[in-house]
């Protein structure tokens, strides 16, 4: 009953936030700004509690007719668990959002960013609780819409033009995909709900299955669709960034769960696709990650490398309950979408925390950042706390998810077929790999942008960022810890109500004696050790005064992983000379040039764009180039063989 | 649960208490080796209390990841310490078991070092942090490929639970195979020859040295005990699971004596054996590195397939 109310009450607090910075659009003061925060920070507060209303009890159903459409919603457990993601670090970003927003120099563009994302967040939530083909598609774009304005919000910046064009082509792809697939499913059941799914035939399943995943593994940015990414959040302000890597690819992985739940049966491959794809975008995703210095691309590749290992979960899941191992699978499931909130609450936080970062040292790139810690403490510790919960090290939430996908790859000896054993230990050891990796990027990340000197005038006068963009990011760092600590309580909770045994080790004992240990160590060193220190110049190698410029750099950080991953990194050389003779003698110019090979770009992109152009131009001149005689005979020549074509399929 | 206190209080007593004399006993080798006399075997204590009795001097760049991480990388030494049981099994173990988790635990420590090494704004500690996250990440696919080896022959990711199959049974022939690799992650992990040099201060060779630069006094003297920890307790996985003999069962005093008397006696064993390798081999360059890891890896491969298959 309370949801019938709850969720509406949202619906309209939201709907306020999107309109009242719109007809206030030129009001420079911030009243209206903050009342509409404040709306979405209670419409928030309330689908938290309207989502676990929907854990504790039953599932809520509305319909909602317009133009005659049926827009079916339904609020189930997995919609309620998403719901919960959203409204979570909706609050969050909100809540930073009121000192955020007043930085922009402009008001218009500051009323317009409100009401966008609000607008945003509640296209987002309308996706999750869709329940038919038509509503679910309706509210992808209008959140693919949204998200695109939102990045283009920069428009006048350089490179965000570029940035908002290639992701709104990609988001159109996988709205294609999607809309193919949704097209095949209603001329085969012939209608728009979602439980005639299960109903379609093996080969149609499994066509469908791959239409899904590319339209979905777009949106999620999985290798080899994930280009937008690294495009799209350096362009964005970090509020949105926080937003879309949080929250809007996570809708992505929603959907693939919600269509695997819908289909009727499974086969192998699609678990080992998913895996494969998920082990590929986790690698490629952190070593991309490691030779980035653009702060914000930095962390948009490590979204690529999150969102690969919840496809690991989710992956494992498919591959265990294909074999009929239930149990295990289940937990897979759980892992999978655990990652999914571990990742939305540290990611948030570290893209809220760099977005304070940048804004008091205007620049992205970290070779110009430094010494961070003494001018922004409490900045400083938020992103170590994000930067500790990535790198799955203990007590944080990362740990606990990424220790479930190990057990998982574990318990793979229950699995008695060597070929898919040997396939989850490659892959197992490269999700090993990654997550060290991961920890490898944050030490640079984190030791390049926060600790030493000072490597700019910038870094060197940065300030402390205001009160609501720290508080903000601290409750996500206070969730990251909590969930981290207790995740032993919460999952034999959750385990008890679905009668899962998840094995986890009480990581509230741990802690508890690692607190013990250190007071014991502390009062020890305190008796023994000599209690005198003082401050002194670093040793720089026999130079009177040591500056910034001595420091280790970023790149000289990654390299030497870099060059141990070199044939990932490889570079192209180009050599053009000319001469004033044939026999090539005389020298008359050249140039040299040594880049980075964008593989997927050059290799994957490029040629299709290529292609299309080809055939473009070739359109355009059966269209332009001729006479209008033949122009017509054209026309007349298709007609023809359309009616041909009638002819043959009626008869 | 008291039996898990006694056991908790006993092997961090033990392991701190011995920690530090294989670090002599692996220098005295490498002396005889080179036809020297050594330092005494007490050397390393004397150097730790003088360590701690100096005052500790802080760079003018460095924030408080510099104070705190010796501190984190001690801690979690000694958490670390009670995964590994040495004399004795408990029945009860308070979760300290998973073996992933130990391996976690480790890496914080590392994570925090790593960040320390940077803090200070020398080009010594950033190279060194940087060589040794390289390293740290390029052999954790090793580290686990030999952990799910453990777990695929004995059917349980529990440190105890393995422990306890090892020494009630002694025969898992396949297993022997994971020496190797365990032999080179245990010399990974403790920064010793071919992969680090501990001894000298050269930029081209050292890493973990490199690392630890800037920090003096009593921080210096606890990162030095943690690493003297882990390299005990990577010494008490190979004894535990290749010669695991010795272990008392049923906890009683004449039984904990012999416990102790057996590791001593096979730990020391080891150090020397760590001696000898080191004195036989020279340091890899950097980059020859993940080749060695690669056979690691693939040792590692082959006996989880061949228990898959056979």
């Amino acid at each position: 009953m309370a949801n019938s109310f709850l969720f509406p009450c949202a619906v309209v607090l939201l709907s306020l936030s999107i309109i009242l910075p719109l007809i206030f659009v030129k009001i420079k003061k911030p009243i209206f700004r903050k009342i509409s925060l404040l709306s979405i920070i209670l419409a928030c507060v309330v689908l938290i509690t309207l989502s676990a209303g929907v854990f504790i009890n039953e599932t809520a159903n509305f319909n909602i007719f317009i133009l005659g459409m049926n827009f079916s919603l339904l609020i189930d457990n997995l919609a309620a668990f998403f719901i919960f993601i959203i409204s979570l670090v909706g609050l969050c970003v909100a809540i930073y959002s009121f000192s955020y927003t007043e930085h922009f120099d402009n008001c218009i563009k500051r009323n317009m960013l409100i009401s966008i994302m609000s607008f945003f967040i509640l296209s987002m939530i309308f996706v999750v609780i869709s329940h038919n083909l038509v509503s679910f598609l309706f509210f992808w774009e209008l959140m693919s819409i949204s998200s695109f304005l939102l990045i283009m919000f920069d428009y006048e910046k350089e490179g965000t033009k570029k940035a908002g064009i290639f992701y709104f082509a990609m988001t159109q792809l996988s709205t294609l995909f999607l809309i193919i697939s949704f097209v095949i499913i209603y001329n085969h059941t012939g209608t728009l709900d979602f439980s005639k799914i299960s109903e379609l035939s093996p080969i149609l399943t499994s066509l469908l299955f791959i239409l899904l995943t590319i339209g979905f593994c777009t949106k999620a940015g999985i290798i080899p669709f994930h280009k937008w990414l690294p495009y799209a959040h350096p362009a964005s302000p970090s509020s949105i960034s926080a937003l879309m890597s949080g929250l809007m690819i996570k809708i992505a992985i929603y959907g693939l769960i919600r269509f695997i739940f819908l289909f009727s049966f499974q086969e192998l491959w699609w678990g080992i696709l998913i895996l494969v794809l998920g082990t590929i975008s986790a690698l490629l995703g952190v070593i991309y990650a490691l030779k980035e210095h653009n702060l914000k691309r930095l962390l948009a590749y490590h979204s690529i490398e999150n969102i690969g290992i919840i496809f690991i979960g989710i992956g494992l899941y498919m591959i265990f309950s294909y074999y009929n191992l239930p149990n295990i699978a289940l937990v897979a499931l759980f892992a999978g979408l655990f990652h999914t909130l571990n990742h939305a609450l540290f990611k948030s936080l570290l893209f809220l925390t760099s977005g304070s970062v940048v804004n008091s040292t205007h620049t992205k790139n970290i070779e110009e950042m430094g010494g961070l810690v003494k001018k922004m403490p409490y900045t400083a510790i938020l992103f170590l706390i994000g930067a500790i919960s990535i790198s799955a090290l203990p007590p944080f939430n990362g740990f606990v998810s990424e220790l479930m996908i190990f057990q998982i790859f574990f318990k793979s000896n229950a699995i008695s077929s060597p070929i898919i054993n040997l396939i989850l230990l490659i892959s197992m050891s490269l999700f090993a790999l990654t997550s060290a990796l991961a920890a490898a990027c944050f030490v640079k990340a984190f030791g390049i942008v926060f600790l030493a000197a000072p490597r700019s005038k910038e870094a060197k006068e940065a300030k402390e960022a205001d009160l609501s963009m720290l508080i903000g990011p601290a409750i996500l760092a206070i969730l990251c810890i909590i969930l981290g600590i207790f995740s032993y309580q919460i999952f034999s909770f959750i385990g008890n109500k679905a009668g899962i045994i998840f094995d986890l080790p009480n990581l509230l004992w741990i802690s508890l004696a690692g607190i013990v240990i250190l007071i014991i160590t502390v009062l020890i060193v305190k008796i023994i050790s000599n209690k005198n220190s003082r401050v002194g110049e670093t040793w720089g190698c026999g130079i009177n005064k040591q500056n910034s410029r001595m420091e280790y750099t970023a790149s000289g950080f990654s390299e030497p992983i870099v060059t141990i991953f070199s044939t990932i990194f490889q570079t192209k050389k180009v050599n053009k000379k000319e001469y004033y003779d044939s026999d090539k003698v005389i020298f008359k110019e050249g140039h040299a040039k040594i880049s980075l090979i964008k593989f997927f770009e050059e290799y994957l992109y490029l040629p299709e764009l290529k292609l299309i152009n080809k055939i473009s131009e070739k359109l355009y001149k059966i269209q332009n180039e001729i006479e209008l005689d033949p122009y017509i005979l054209y026309i007349f020549l298709t007609i023809l063989i359309l009616l041909i074509i009638i002819g043959v399929v009626i008869k | 649960m008291i039996d898990f206190f006694l056991y908790a209080a006993l092997n961090i007593i033990l392991v701190i208490a011995l920690a530090p004399l294989y670090i002599s006993v692996i220098k005295k080798v490498k002396a005889y080796y080179q036809g020297r006399k050594g330092p005494r075997l007490f050397q390393t204590y004397y150097n730790l209390f003088k360590l701690f009795s100096k005052e500790r001097v802080y760079s003018t760049n460095s924030s408080f990841i510099m104070r705190v991480s010796p501190y984190v990388n001690i801690i979690c030494s000694i958490l670390a310490i009670l995964f590994i049981p040495l004399l004795f099994i408990p029945n009860n173990t308070l979760g300290f078991e998973n073996i992933i988790l130990f391996l976690y635990i480790l890496a914080i420590g590392k994570f925090f070092i790593s960040l320390s090494g940077l803090d200070a704004a020398s080009t010594f500690g950033g190279m060194g942090s940087s060589r040794e996250m390289s390293i740290s990440s390029i052999v954790e696919p090793v580290v686990i490929m030999i952990f799910a080896a453990f777990v695929f022959v004995f059917k349980s990711f529990n440190f105890f639970d393995i422990f306890r199959q090892t020494s009630l049974n002694l025969d898992h022939i396949s297993l022997w195979l994971l020496l190797i690799p365990l032999v080179i992650v245990l010399l990974t992990e403790v920064a010793r020859i071919p992969i680090d040099n501990p001894e000298t201060h050269l930029e081209l060779t050292m890493i973990h040295e490199a690392m630890i630069l800037e920090q003096s006094g009593s921080d210096l003297a606890l990162i030095e005990m943690s690493s003297a920890i882990k390299q005990l307790l990577w010494i008490g996985i190979i004894i535990n699971i290749f010669i695991p003999f010795g272990f008392d069962l049923l906890l009683s005093i004449s039984g904990l004596f012999i416990g102790f008397v057996s590791f001593f006696i096979k730990s020391i064993l080891i150090a020397i054996g760590i001696g000898v390798i080191e004195s036989y081999l020279t340091k890899y360059r950097l980059f020859r590195l993940p080749n060695l890891f690669a056979i690691a890896f693939f040792l590692a491969l082959i006996t989880i397939m061949m228990e898959v298959l056979l």
